[in-house]
């Protein structure tokens, strides 16, 4: 609903009045809306409302041929888009009963982790953004920026890669990217004391988010918390770990938590996942040369697919937390049914919701971006 | 992988239910829809199947049929469960399992909305995304959404110079975009 | 970060911060700015930017537009560049709508020919009245007419078009070089189904074929496992399904898109599969649905039972009108089955094709000859039509001297009798002139035979052409190479060497070349370099020509002829409005050349009866 179409239903109480949230705000990843009611600038309950992002995905997919998904999957979530097209891949990999050679994986794991750090550098800058400082949000941007240079040369695109397709992937590394790769890690980390300085050691910060959107380890729970919230909230939970996919298992990494619950501890986990990402992709740098062999599996022609009738759900851990893909196929060219779980789905509506409730208005952007919500996996 | 022991257990104790058990951590559950709120209940309170990844509606349409699939998941036996349960697709009615799951209201309201299948219990069914769209449910099969957004857009028309040059020439357009699309032939 | 100090958080969660560490920010102050301007720069080496085609390698196949997923390629006909179906290219050039383009390469991955890719470019704006700018033909010079070089194209790693064929199953050398069988076994239907699976449907084997056969259909119809379906394509264009399943020379693979960079679909094996894998009597089931059961009151007869006679009684029998064949030896099928040895084309499958023929309602009449049992004057009179397709039955000779010798004989002629199962004299050495598809058919027939009796094979064939320039299909060519029989390219023919009455050998000298300068058949030899190949018997094959003695000095005199053949016009009618003519006699030899033939001129006598009809209603 737009803005000038909106009544409410019932006029409020004089001493509360209602506030439209969005749909165009700086402290929201995409378009959204927030219906809050307020007492004073006290967060009495709050509505979520989405739809401006809606662009249809599933139905456009089950629309296109298997192959043509490929393009099409990464646009779902803007600021994370890889472990889309790798579900998606993976999904019909299953599907098909086709093995990925080891290569690919490897290479897969490293588009991941290098989406996942792109993906937690925007969300730093965003949660600064929305505590009144844009410093860290250029800085974030900035930095992120040159991960996006390493994709352009990796995938030949800078945020949607179209990188991956059902079998393995499209291209191996370019000759010396390994190397580039392993400078700009410890470019990265050197700027992490920068960073700490400016936003994560910042009394500021601190003030305005330890306390602000907490949450419980059994709320969590409760409403499908997943990913760096629910470790946050001191769960070691993750899908890499739990549900081990592509080869994930033979690497060596950390799965950092915090007890807080609040939006302080989102934030340090993510800072240590970070860490942990170019921990991942150091091995990798390592392992990658040494394994041989093909990037992709032999598929036929992709004009002419019928994948085999059946159902897959692939969980991935994205950078937002647990990404499921339930594809369906009846034997034909085309997905009969793919729904996407967004972890946001969760993040945004239901946890956003209830946390919001009780907190101050100036509080409610933070809360959505420390959530790391992203708008468009809702509305997909 | 084999099924952890007390699953085992646990499964006898469903009669009606079809269990297969195809990939690594994967459980297909084919429940007859009475009894599925039943199993759920089973599998959150003795098997630690606490998480509700997603509820997923799939329209089987040529058999008149929706499919309802619960996946969750369970850290004590590491295994996602598919419950899938079969329901008709008129009058499209179901229960809620909002009393088990919270996470549930999102995706029942999201089903109702995209498929216009009803959840008895469900604490909101009110439009969520299509706050604006009158239509029938979108995800049905029966909704042709390229044949609405032909009816409501134009494709542009582009006269750009290098054209009008080329048919001086005699030649031109020859085969437009949807005539060949392959994925508008598939259906064919 | 190593891995010991992991445990070690960095930052204590409840620490209280600092006021203080955010001036540390300030040393900034005194650094560069990170951001770029904001100016066209060069992407990275394989960035997915703006298209280029390479008008040169570009086939206007138009599998981009299919592959699309944004419907973002609209096809444009360009008429100054190349047209030629025959070679699979058309004058269609991709262009791209920007306004839907997503850049996600795939158009790039599946190009047949990799003629398109996409650039290092990619900055676009304009004011809302040049919004025309979006839709772009790619040429070699990129969106703005500046070289930023290309970045995404086709490497081995992101080519998805499949290159290789599925391999036809056949018999070894060894088991049959003595015996007739069919040499190909034919697909399986996975190996059909996958082979099928490579098409990417552009249908330029449509536009090359003769008779412009349904090729994308039927094998899309393959892929999907609806074998009906691919047989009722293929009989829209060819009743000789079997036959050209077989024997076809398929001028569909030549034009087919996959074949510009890899091995061409094997559109002919797959129309093969196609019909073997149906029952007859299905078969005849799905033609028969076509015929209309009405008798249109007319009578035509067709002389001669080959390719061109029998789909022109087909066609027309379908109508409604009824035909009668006429043919002189004992079966009907004129070359493919007297010409064409058993190993590739089985006389029981092309009977097959010919009972789906007269199942349609065509009568054939065997063992009448036109000209001796009845005359072509009493044939006008008891019909409103009549078509001669003759065929070529009559070998040509070379005339050096010694040709007439007794020993010297027509390879047409000889493969006749080998199919009516008449015995010959097998020669225990042999010498072939010719390198044509006749001349291996020959060979193989005689070494086939020379195995069975002698159980070792002594041929030789000698031909004018080199090897870059045979005549002779490659795989004919080495398929006899491997049943033993020496084929010495650039031989020319001089004399056949008699001694005493009895017939020695065949003497040859060095081909220098064969054409002069006007093109004109002027061989040139080395007169150095002289082989004497020794024989009992030398076979020509240099081609064939009509018996045209039914036709009588009357009507001979008053037709039209053009270097020995007989002239009709592009309805394969002759200057007599009751007579057609069709097929090899006209046109030369060729299976499929002579089916089109054979619709030209059902299509033609349909029209003509129409006219007729007309005639007799006003009158």
């Amino acid at each position: 609903m737009r803005a000038e179409n909106y009544e409410p239903k019932q006029h409020p109480p004089s001493h509360e009045y209602e506030l439209n949230f969005g749909p165009n705000h700086p402290g929201i990843e995409g378009n959204y809306a927030l219906k809050v009611k307020l007492h004073g600038d006290t967060v009495v309950s709050a509505r979520a409302d989405a739809g401006y992002l809606h662009r249809g995905f599933e139905k456009l997919m089950e629309q296109r041929l298997w192959i043509q998904n490929i393009a099409l999957v990464p646009r779902i979530c803007v600021p994370d888009p890889s472990p889309m097209e790798v579900a998606y891949s993976m999904a019909v990999e299953q599907l098909c009963g086709l093995d990925v050679p080891e290569r690919a994986q490897w290479l897969r794991v490293m588009q991941l982790e290098m989406s996942r750090i792109t993906a937690h550098l925007f969300y730093f800058g965003g949660h600064a953004a929305t505590t009144g400082m844009y410093n860290p949000m250029f800085w974030g941007v900035a930095d992120r920026d040159l991960v996006l240079d390493l994709f352009e040369e990796l995938t030949g695109g800078r945020v949607y890669c179209i990188y991956n397709m059902p079998g393995g992937v499209r291209r191996d590394i370019p000759e010396g990217f390994l190397d580039r790769l392993s400078r700009l890690l410890d470019y990265l980390e050197s700027r992490l004391p920068e960073y700490d300085n400016l936003f994560f050691t910042n009394h500021v910060l601190i003030n305005r988010a330890k306390g602000t959107g907490q949450m419980s380890q059994h709320q969590a729970l409760e409403w499908a918390v997943t990913g760096p919230n629910l470790r946050a909230t001191g769960l070691q939970c993750d899908v890499r770990r739990d549900d081990p996919y592509l080869v994930y298992d033979e690497l060596e990494f950390d799965i950092p938590v915090e007890q807080g619950g609040d939006a302080l501890a989102r934030t340090l986990v993510r800072r240590s996942e970070l860490q942990q990402s170019i921990r991942i992709l150091r091995q990798i740098i390592q392992r990658l040369p040494s394994i041989k062999g093909p990037i992709r599996a032999p598929i036929p022609n992709p004009l002419a697919w019928n994948v085999p009738a059946g159902e897959a759900y692939v969980r991935l851990e994205s950078s937002k937390g647990e990404l499921g893909w339930y594809v369906v196929s009846n034997g034909g060219q085309k997905p009969y049914r793919v729904h996407v779980r967004g972890p946001s789905s969760m993040h945004a509506v239901q946890v956003l919701e209830n946390l919001a409730k009780g907190s101050r208005l100036e509080d409610v952007a933070q809360i959505m971006f420390s959530l790391d919500a992203c708008p468009p996996e809702v509305d997909r | 992988m084999e099924k952890p022991i007390h699953m085992e257990y646990l499964l006898n104790e469903l009669a009606n239910i079809k269990v297969r058990n195809e990939r690594q951590r994967r459980m297909r559950l084919d429940v007859p829809s009475k009894e599925l709120p039943a199993v759920l209940e089973l599998l959150k309170g003795r098997a630690g199947f606490m998480h509700l990844s997603a509820i997923s509606c799939v329209d089987w349409i040529d058999e008149n049929q929706f499919e309802l699939v619960y996946h969750l998941w369970s850290n004590q036996v590491s295994t996602l469960v598919s419950a899938h349960t079969r329901i008709e697709r008129d009058p499209g009615v179901y229960l809620s399992v909002y009393d088990l799951y919270k996470p549930a209201a999102f995706w029942e309201r999201d089903i109702h909305e995209m498929y216009g299948v009803f959840f008895e219990g469900s604490p909101d069914m009110e439009k969520f995304i299509l706050t604006e769209w009158d239509g029938p449910p979108p995800m049905r099969k029966e909704f042709d959404s390229e044949a609405w957004v032909n009816d409501h857009f134009d494709w542009q028309n582009y006269r750009p110079d290098w054209l009008q040059e080329i048919e001086q020439e005699g030649g031109g357009i020859a085969i437009l975009p949807d005539e060949q699309r392959f994925s508008r032939k598939a259906e064919e | 970060m190593s891995s010991a100090d992991t445990k070690k958080k960095d930052i204590d969660y409840n620490s209280n911060g600092s006021v203080l560490n955010p001036l540390k920010a300030l040393s900034f102050f005194a650094k560069k700015p990170v951001t770029e301007k904001l100016e066209p720069r060069i992407a990275a080496e394989r960035y997915r930017g703006f298209h280029v085609n390479d008008w040169e390698k570009c086939i206007g196949c138009s599998t981009c537009q299919k592959v699309c997923d944004n419907a973002a390629i609209t096809m444009v006909k360009v008429p100054s560049q190349k047209e030629d179906p025959l070679n699979g290219i058309r004058n269609l050039r991709p262009a791209i709508d920007y306004g839907r383009c997503c850049w996600c390469a795939l158009c790039v991955d599946l190009c047949p020919t990799g003629s398109i890719s996409l650039s290092r470019e990619y900055v676009h704006t304009c004011y809302d009245e040049q919004l025309d700018s979006y839709f772009l033909l790619p040429d070699p010079n990129g969106m703005h007419n500046k070289d930023y070089g290309e970045g995404w194209n086709k490497t081995e790693e992101n080519d998805l078009v499949d290159h290789n064929r599925q391999v036809m199953p056949e018999r070894t050398p060894e088991s049959r070089s003595d015996n007739f069988d069919e040499i190909v076994d034919g697909y399986d239907k996975q190996q059909a189904i996958i082979e099928a699976s490579r098409c990417v449907q552009c249908g330029m084997c449509h536009d090359a074929c003769p008779t412009h056969m349904h090729a994308p259909e039927y094998i899309r119809a393959i892929w999907s496992d609806d074998i009906e379906d691919a047989v009722r394509q293929i009989y829209r264009t060819n009743p000789f399904a079997h036959t050209c399943g077989r024997v076809c020379t398929h001028r569909c693979e030549t034009a087919c898109s996959i074949g510009k960079r890899g091995e061409p679909i094997a559109i002919r094996w797959l129309k093969r599969y196609a019909v073997d894998a149906l029952s007859h009597d299905k078969i005849k089931d799905i033609v028969l649905g076509d015929v209309n059961p009405e008798s249109s009151g007319f009578n035509i007869a067709v002389i001669g039972s080959g390719p061109a006679g029998l789909t022109t009684a087909f066609d027309l029998a379908k109508l409604g009108h009824k035909v009668t064949v006429y043919e002189g030896l004992d079966k009907p099928g004129g070359m493919p089955r007297y010409g064409i040895p058993y190993y590739r084309l089985p006389f029981d499958k092309l009977d097959d094709d010919i009972n789906v023929i007269k199942a349609a309602g065509v009568k054939i009449k065997c063992n009448t000859w036109v000209g001796k049992d009845i005359t072509l004057e009493q044939l006008k009179k008891k019909n409103h039509a009549v078509l001669l397709s003759l065929g070529l039955q009559l070998g040509r000779s070379t005339r050096i001297p010694g040709s007439d010798h007794k020993h010297v004989q027509k390879a047409v002629t000889l493969l006749q009798k080998i199919a009516a199962g008449e015995k010959i004299d097998v020669p225990k050495t042999a010498a072939i002139i010719g390198g044509g598809n006749v001349a291996m058919d020959i060979a193989r027939s005689l070494a086939r035979l020379q195995k069975q009796k002698f159980g070792e094979v002594n041929i030789t064939v000698t031909a004018m052409e080199s090897f870059e320039h045979f005549l002779a299909d490659p795989e004919e060519v080495k398929e006899a190479q491997e049943e033993g029989v020496i084929i010495l390219p650039s031989r020319g023919p001089q004399e056949c060497m008699i001694e005493k009455g009895a017939l020695v050998g065949l003497r040859t000298l060095k081909v220098l070349s064969i054409f002069d300068e006007q093109g004109r058949f002027a061989p040139h030899f080395d007169e150095n370099d002289e082989i004497c190949h020794e024989c009992e018997t030398i076979v020509e094959a240099i081609g064939q020509m009509t018996d045209v003695d039914l036709l009588g000095e009357e009507l001979t005199e008053k037709l039209e002829w053009q270097r020995g053949r007989l002239q009709v016009d592009e309805n394969c009618r002759t200057s007599e409005d009751w007579l057609w003519a069709a097929g090899d006699m006209v046109r030369g030899p060729d299976v499929v050349h002579a089916v089109a033939d054979g619709h030209t001129v059902s299509k033609s006598i349909n029209e003509y009866l129409k006219t007729l009809q007309m005639e007799k209603k006003s009158s």
